[in-house]
């Protein structure tokens, strides 16, 4: 929610039902929390680092090939919460996490713009993929770019499943629909919005036969399923740069482990886990899922 | 809240409601015959099929879901109807949701009157069609309770609605599956509005048919 | 079935065959011909697990099609009334017209026979209270006007003064002898309560193990039980068994016990063994009034009185032996424990009949 629609929904005269919302956000923020799962091992470490991180980035198993080392290393327990890439956005903006691993980087930016992120560091990428059914009826296997490959999605009017859901590949969505100079709001039958995770939204696009933007572990993971081919090639506009977000300490009531977050960032980095980061996937799908970023210079 | 998000609110808790309330009269024309002729006769697999419909009783939501997607799905069974990500498959999955519930409390109410009563009516020499309105009547009560059980089952099911409605944007979307999406993207305050909706609505429910059951009671 | 049953007989049962449960339970219930007569009551008596509450739904129709096979009615409905009645909700008259549901009565005469069957229990003053909350006594009577408002030819009831007191029992028991007069149903009733049933039996069906032990006028049933049991049953308490020794001017003198005559006008042979059976209210304590043949004395063990009658328990050479006096006369105030008495007996009370003899069925 923009700040503007939350000043509408709150009258700054009724600070009481202010308050009243703000904790019935929290209610549901710790709803969420809980019902998403977080890890708990067995031995309680001395230091614990509340990660927030997209569906997609857990999905892709990524985290549970890297962080065991990192555990092990630095006696650091670190505790999974994956959510969409807006909730994630959100909680660090709360305070509620101690460092956040997504991948959307306008909205990212605006974090660093506000101060709230005071480090934003890539530590990997990777390309989205257009998928759609194996026939292609708009023909986009054949499209130059992505961009008129959206464009020729538009103009046959195809079915399209948007994540709509705020996520970093919805971001990628729009921007791309944007570029492509299609409507903001695109509104033609068949152009559905799941408003839910990837895996969901491929399953939806599957079943419709539909086109769908998606992030390729995802795709990996379901399109022997789905019977959807990636019909897109390797592109600028689809490049998807993931990076580690650590926050400003001093804005929250609550203690940020920042040291902690740190020692997670240069853990990312180092040579050997970029390495590890570069082959993963490999086994599992044939196909590395992700790009090492090498020797990127940390923003100040 | 601006105008936009009011209007959806209110589609998305029509949609909700129109979903309900199909699932939930279908519900109650399938399980109060069945839960009637379970509770009333005796029969070779009875038991059986009272443990069936205990076992259904306590089913989670998701599961059913997930076997409905299973068969509505492309490749499923039923893959050529169209009943994945349609309104007809989400009432469908509720309705399997709800008619155990409403079996299981019919029967319940059936198997709380006195083991003599149907022969005791029938003694008085009633037809069968009259038996049957006595019989209802002798048990609205838990008819009620039925209602209350299944309603409160399927307006507050998520996970059902998630996997076979898909959460489509005016078309499929339901509170609880607006209200986790809003969740999950991180729009706690639309949630909230979502989930105060969803409460009142349950409330409403229940209360409207306590009031029912407490007048009824007295007379 | 309905086919043509001669004047004045409402419902008879022939060839009837019950079966319930299963194993060592398993209980079957076989009786060769029963039938009930308008303005007629049948009172059903026997042990408990004898089937009399299976035979009266055999009778109502509850028992299956085969056991209905073997029923002839006549015109008329046939109900029957538990012995726990349940009750609709709603109110007592919404409860009597319930009898009366899709059966083409037009409306006026639905009210008409509604207030009839109300007041003919004395309950019309309930009518608009909820059945749920009546007294069990009052659903009693709630039951019975719900039976009668169907104008029954035929009314079974079972344990029908169950749970009432003495005078709640005394009323229903009136005003059923009344409807009963008025409307000339025909009545079989299952009770445990002897001395009602004595009050409104015109005939009585003694059923032991599922069979019909003895069926017959009441008298008869009540002064010549077949068997020891079926005495026993119809609330004949004394029994002894002996042999006939001697036969002065057509009285037959048994001996139950050493030197202990019971004399008899029954026909049973010398040197055969006999067993006799007196009634309490026929067997009296010899006070001079030569009421009866005496027989011996007896010891009294017990004085038990219920305010109306005083049950006596006596006991000689091993036998013991029960008669009534009633309450608060000059007997039943002097006699204790303990005191010795004198038995009489009119030689035409006692019942005897050869050990093993008698018809069976």
């Amino acid at each position: 929610m923009t700040p503007a629609a939350n000043q509408s929904l709150i009258p700054a005269s009724r600070a009481r039902a202010h308050i009243f919302y703000r904790r019935l956000s929290l209610a549901i923020a710790l709803f969420a929390l809980c019902s998403h799962a977080i890890s708990m091992p067995a031995a309680a470490a001395d230091r614990t680092l509340i990660l927030a991180t997209t569906t997609s980035v857990r999905d892709s198993g990524l985290l549970e090939a890297l962080l065991p080392t990192f555990e092990e290393q630095s006696g650091i327990e670190v505790r999974v919460i994956a959510v969409g890439t807006g909730a994630a956005l959100r909680m660090g903006r709360e305070g509620d996490v101690d460092v956040l691993l997504t991948h959307a980087p306008s909205a990212e930016a605006k974090l660093v713009d506000e101060g709230i992120v005071i480090r934003r560091t890539p530590f990997m990428k990777n390309y989205f993929v257009i998928a759609g059914p194996s026939d292609d009826p708009a023909g986009i296997s054949k499209a130059d770019s992505p961009i008129s490959a959206i464009r020729l999605i538009a103009e046959n009017e195809s079915r399209w499943v948007s994540r709509d859901d705020d996520s970093g590949t919805h971001k990628r969505e729009k921007s791309l629909f944007a570029t492509a100079g299609v409507d903001g709001h695109p509104q033609w039958q068949g152009f559905e919005r799941t408003g839910s995770g990837m895996g969901l939204s491929l399953q939806v696009a599957g079943e419709l036969r539909a086109y769908i933007l998606s992030d390729i572990g995802t795709f990996l993971a379901f399109h022997e399923r789905i019977d959807l081919k990636a019909l897109s090639h390797p592109a600028e506009s689809l490049k998807n740069i993931y990076s580690i977000l650590q926050l400003d300490p001093t804005r929250f009531a609550r203690p940020i482990a920042s040291s902690a977050a740190d020692e997670l960032e240069g853990y990312l980095l180092e040579p050997s886990t970029q390495k590890r980061i570069g082959q993963f996937g490999q086994q599992r799908f044939g196909r590395p899922l992700f790009t090492r970023l090498h020797s990127k210079k940390r923003d100040p | 809240m601006n105008e936009l998000e009011l209007q959806t609110i209110a589609e998305i808790t029509i949609r909700t409601l129109w979903v309900c309330g199909c699932a939930l009269l279908l519900a109650l024309a399938i399980g109060i015959p069945i839960g009637i002729v379970l509770g009333s006769k005796r029969f070779l697999g009875r038991s059986i099929a009272v443990s069936t419909v205990n076992a259904g009783m306590g089913a989670p939501p998701v599961v059913v879901g997930l076997g409905c997607y299973i068969l509505f799905a492309r490749s499923g069974l039923f893959g050529g109807v169209g009943l994945i990500y349609s309104l007809t498959g989400m009432i469908i999955a509720q309705t399997l949701i709800a008619v155990p519930l409403v079996i299981g409390i019919t029967l319940a109410a059936v198997g709380s009157l006195d083991d003599e009563w149907n022969l005791q009516v029938r003694t008085l020499g009633i037809g069968r069609v009259w038996r049957l309105w006595l019989l209802v009547r002798e048990i609205r009560m838990g008819l009620l309770a039925a209602v209350i059980a299944a309603l409160g089952g399927i307006l507050s099911e998520v996970g059902a609605s998630q996997m076979v409605g898909g959460n489509l944007d005016g078309k499929t979307r339901v509170l609880t599956t607006a209200i986790m999406m809003k969740t999950s993207q991180g729009q706690w305050e639309q949630a909230a509005g979502l989930a105060i909706v969803l409460m009142g609505l349950t409330l409403l429910v229940a209360g409207v048919l306590t009031v029912i059951q407490q007048s009824g009671r007295t007379r | 079935m309905k086919t043509q049953l001669e004047d004045g007989i409402a419902l008879r049962a022939s060839h009837l065959e019950c079966h319930r449960g299963s194993g060592e339970s398993r209980f079957k219930l076989q009786i060769d011909a029963i039938d009930l007569r308008s303005g007629e009551v049948l009172v059903i008596l026997g042990p408990n697990g004898a089937g009399k509450s299976t035979l009266l739904r055999a009778l109502a129709g509850l028992e299956g099609k085969s056991a209905n096979k073997s029923i002839q009615k006549g015109e008329g409905p046939v109900t029957l009334v538990f012995q726990r009645p349940a009750a609709l909700s709603g109110s007592a008259a919404r409860n009597v017209r319930a009898a009366l549901l899709g059966k083409g009565i037009p409306e006026p005469a639905r009210r008409e026979r509604l207030a009839r069957a109300l007041a003919r229990f004395d309950i019309s003053h309930l009518e608009n209270q909820n059945a749920k909350t009546l007294s069990g006594g009052e659903l009693r009577r709630l039951a019975l006007a719900r039976a009668f408002v169907l104008e029954p030819s035929v009314l079974l009831l079972d344990e029908p003064f169950d749970d009432l007191d003495g005078e709640g029992q005394r009323r229903l028991s009136l005003d059923l002898q009344r409807a009963i007069r008025e409307t000339d149903v025909a009545v079989a009733m299952v009770t445990h309560d002897l001395r009602r049933a004595l009050l409104l039996a015109d005939r009585i069906a003694v059923l032991i193990d599922g069979r019909l032990a003895q069926f017959g006028r009441r008298d008869a049933v009540l002064e010549k039980p077949h068997s020891p049991q079926i005495a026993q049953t119809v609330g004949m308490t004394n029994l002894a068994t002996g042999t006939v020794r001697r036969v002065v001017d057509g009285v037959r003198w048994i001996e139950v016990a050493e030197g202990f005559e019971i004399p008899t006008t029954a026909p049973v042979s010398i040197g055969e063994p006999t067993w006799i059976g007196i009634r309490p209210e026929n067997l009296k304590l010899d006070i001079g009034r030569g009421e009866g043949q005496p027989i011996g004395k007896a010891v009294i063990e017990s004085l038990v009185s219920d305010g109306l009658a005083t049950v006596v328990s006596l006991r000689t050479q091993g036998l013991t032996f029960t008669t009534h006096l009633l309450s608060g006369r000059g007997l039943s105030r002097r006699l204790r424990p303990g005191d010795r008495v004198s038995l009489a007996v009119q030689p035409e009370h006692v019942h005897a009949l050869a050990v093993g003899d008698g018809p069976i069925g």
